[in-house]
């Protein structure tokens, strides 16, 4: 299993772990797949994700919406490559999305296969077992417009991930208190933070914060 | 990807609306073509109440200050009913000796003008033109000079219902509809979110500067464009053979275009003036109806000139449409007759240019000579040399080429870009076994292939695959909802023309690379980029404008101005697809209306 989980930030912030990403794959040239959490204005986030990895000189990409009817040929393509991403967005549209285009057990073929999923801040949670994290704290939350009420993602890892993470006691209180209902482990990661999947073992990069128990401890300063 | 909103300044209500005072029925084409509009005295019309406002144009316009908040304040609500809140004392209420409280009269007069209308009996414009329309004037702001006209204003002698029932009537008289120089609000919607994705879109139109509303879905629809003249308003004059009245309109329409900075290199002489315009005429006109197969707009063009503005913006969006696919075969149904065709645009595109040939004789020689005798003239061979330059410009565009890249390829590559075109124009061509159908508003044989599916995804899978799309699947792409399985049928000839649309494709994209010093994977990423914005999978349709609209007006109770203008202006930044000019910013896709308008122009995303 290879998975990169990546909270989110900038291309710049995230180059170290493009390129354990790219290690991963295991080929110079990777074919990458970019699935958008929603596809509106889609193409111009695909534009910046093509440009982030146009330095390692990646010029293989599939651009695959998946909250619009798409056909089988473009979709077998898109399953056919050695990294798929999954974008940031509002996590419960694409749960909800993911979930109706009934590509959620080809995702985990894909990851058994071997392939590499991505997925940034939105796209990083999915790989958890819940989506729990989008929903709080109310202050900075995903909105649940289409009132989704089950939070069960791929389930890929066991642990929970909190992108976007502010070192602030209003943040810190918010995970405390969550940690203390949930069994998982929840990683707290600022931007430019994130988790390397690979197997059994797990490898953080930038700051990490471990919140489990109603217990905070930091993982990598 | 929570919604993000730029931070709104405080209202402010020292903002001031002076500016509106310039809107005042005045109007200088009114001293320059006295024999070119009836005059019509005005009074305020009460209950209406501000439905919408566009912030942006009134901005660009200079009507008001560029930091005024996105808000209606009571003063600027006051100031839009003020000004346009308006309904005419027509022939009617002169007739019946109404009369009415001296404080409610207008001090100037306002016109509504006069222009051909092939609906009209007499066929030469003495008794059409704006039916329901005024102009509320002339605003001059940041440099320009817009025209500014209302709809639904009262009924003037103009409409065709005086003209077919010889009597004139009280505007609102609920006996007729279009004759009763009313207009309603969802017609002030289509055209609102129409014009602005045109707008964006790169594509010329009238756009809406607001609408007032009134009971049981009446409205003001007022519309903004820096010149609203239309080739109608030459050719009644000139149907006339009015010698005067037809230069007046000539030498109007040119000091315009001048004085607003459009046409910066116009000759001294007045004859090189009118060829001159001639030629731009002809630009315009064939650019246009170029644009308009490529882009699948419908807007039906005659004889008469109406239905377009004279820089080929779009006005009256009444029968407008914009296909999904090329639906070539479709006709609306004015019930008198049927319209022209998409395809057939093109000819009465060149059929007004012909008698702006005409016109141009005419002025110089002051001899009407007879329309016939400018088939054959240079404006024609002018109209078809630009018309074909723009067929190919479009077509290289919409494959995705960067800039670079398409220029190379309309100079060394003309020859194969026109094989790949004849190769492309089988497939979006290609109709329905089914043949003429009845449709919601005209008849059609539909189109099967959707282009814009195959524009968009055979780049990235040639990309990633390194080689092209077996017969079936390159149909599975670009099928649409309306073939049936006859239609799908293979053939040996569609078979061969799958293989030929790939090998031609395949073939630019490899020059392309040879001369760029690039590798094919380059362009074809290049493409890529550009052809998913381009080709989106949702382009909205008419069919989805109407839908939309329906949506709005259910939800309108509770939707104040200020939330239609956001949705509008969303909408439409949602709907540019031009990669170059794409801005990234002010997302909206959380909004509630905003995420049923895009399931809306999903649903609608082939049709009419």
């Amino acid at each position: 299993m290879k998975l990169v989980l990546y909270s989110g930030g900038t291309g710049e912030q995230n180059r170290i772990l493009d390129r354990e990403c790219l290690s991963l794959s295991g080929k110079k040239f990777p074919k990458i797949t970019y699935i958008p959490a929603c596809s509106f204005d889609s193409e111009i986030d695909f534009k910046d994700f093509v440009h982030q990895f146009a330095e390692f000189d990646i010029t293989q990409f599939i651009y695959f919406p998946i909250d619009i009817p798409f056909d089988r040929i473009i979709m077998k393509e898109a399953f056919k490559s050695d990294i798929i991403h999954l974008s940031g967005g509002n996590t419960f549209y694409f749960l909800n999305s993911l979930r109706k285009s009934g590509l959620f057990s080809e995702l985990i073929d894909f990851v058994k296969r071997g392939g590499v999923l991505t997925g940034l801040s939105a796209g990083a949670i999915l790989m958890t077992p819940t989506i729990t994290t989008a929903s709080f704290p109310k202050f900075d939350c995903d909105e649940n417009h289409d009132g989704l009420k089950n939070f069960k993602a791929l389930n890929l890892v066991q642990f929970e991930i909190f992108p976007h993470f502010k070192k602030s006691t209003r943040y810190e209180n918010e995970l405390m208190n969550y940690s203390k209902k949930s069994k998982l482990p929840v990683y707290a990661l600022p931007d430019g933070s994130g988790i390397l999947v690979e197997d059994e073992t797990l490898k953080f990069v930038g700051k990490t914060y471990l919140f489990y128990q109603g217990k905070k401890c930091t993982l990598i300063k | 990807m929570a919604k993000t909103s730029s931070p709104k300044k405080e209202h402010n209500s020292f903002h001031s609306y002076h500016q509106f005072d310039q809107i005042n029925g005045l109007h200088p084409f009114q001293k320059a073509c006295p024999d070119s509009f009836v005059p019509y005295q005005a009074r305020v019309r009460r209950g209406g109440k501000l439905a919408y406002f566009n912030f942006d144009l009134a901005k660009e316009m200079g009507l008001i200050d560029q930091e005024h908040p996105e808000k209606i304040t009571a003063a600027l609500s006051e100031k839009m009913l003020e000004t346009f809140s308006i309904i005419i004392i027509n022939e009617f209420d002169q007739i019946n000796n109404r009369q009415f409280p001296a404080e409610d009269l207008k001090p100037n007069a306002y016109m509504a003008t006069k222009y051909l209308q092939l609906q009209h009996p007499n066929k030469t414009g003495l008794t059409s033109g704006d039916g329901r329309s005024i102009w509320n004037g002339v605003f001059k702001g940041n440099g320009k000079t817009w025209d500014i006209s209302s709809c639904g204003t009262g009924a003037t002698r103009l409409s065709p219902a005086t003209a077919i029932q010889n009597k004139f009537f009280e505007s609102g008289d609920p006996s007729i509809s279009y004759g009763c120089g009313y207009s309603e609000i969802d017609e002030g919607l289509s055209t609102l979110f129409f014009s602005e994705v045109f707008y964006r879109n790169e594509i010329e139109t009238e756009r809406v500067l607001g609408i007032i509303e009134f009971p049981k879905g009446i409205s003001i629809n007022i519309r903004v464009h820096q010149n609203l003249l239309r080739p109608s308003h030459f050719f009644c004059h000139l149907k006339q053979g009015n010698y005067q009245g037809l230069k007046n309109v000539m030498d109007y329409y040119i000091d315009r275009q001048k004085t607003n900075g459009t046409w910066t290199d116009l000759p001294k002489t007045e004859h090189a003036r009118y060829d001159y315009f001639l030629r731009k005429m002809t630009d315009v006109f064939a650019k246009l109806s170029a644009k308009f197969e490529d882009e699948y707009i419908f807007c039906w063009l005659d004889w008469d000139g109406d239905n377009i503005l004279m820089d080929g913006s779009i006005i009256d969006y009444g029968s407008i449409r914009q296909f999904g696919l090329f639906h070539h075969e479709y006709r609306y149904d004015d019930v008198q007759r049927f319209s022209t065709s998409i395809l057939e645009q093109k000819q009465k595109a060149r059929y007004i240019i012909q008698c702006f040939a005409q016109v141009v004789d005419f002025l110089k020689t002051s001899k009407k000579r007879p329309l016939n005798d400018f088939v054959k003239a240079q404006w024609a061979q002018d109209f078809d040399a630009s018309y074909s330059e723009s067929k190919r410009k479009n077509l290289v565009y919409k494959l995705g080429f960067t800039k670079e890249a398409q220029d190379f390829i309309l100079k060394k590559l003309v020859v194969e870009l026109e094989e790949f075109s004849k190769t492309f124009s089988y497939f979006e061509m290609a109709k329905s076994k089914k043949g003429i159908q009845k449709v919601a508003d005209g008849i059609n044989c539909s189109a099967i292939y959707c282009m814009r599916d195959i524009l968009r995804e055979l780049p990235q899978i040639i990309l990633a695959r390194e080689s092209g799309l077996e017969i079936e699947e390159f149909i599975e792409i670009i099928k649409s909802n309306y073939a049936s399985a006859e239609d799908l049928k293979e053939n040996q000839y569609r078979n061969k023309m799958v293989a030929l649309f790939q090998q031609q494709y395949i073939e630019l994209v490899e020059r392309v690379a040879k001369n760029q010093k690039t590798t094919i994977r380059k362009v074809l990423l290049d493409i890529s980029l550009r052809s998913a914005l381009i080709n989106k999978y949702e382009r909205v349709t008419g069919d989805s404008i109407t839908t939309i609209v329906h949506k709005v007006l259910k939800l309108k109770p509770k939707l104040t101005p200020e939330q239609i203008f956001e949705v509008a202006r969303d909408f439409s930044h949602y709907q540019n697809l031009n990669p170059d000019k794409k801005p990234n910013k002010n997302r909206a896709d959380g909004d509630k209306v905003l995420r049923h308008i895009f399931k809306i122009v999903r649903e609608y995303r082939e049709g009419l």
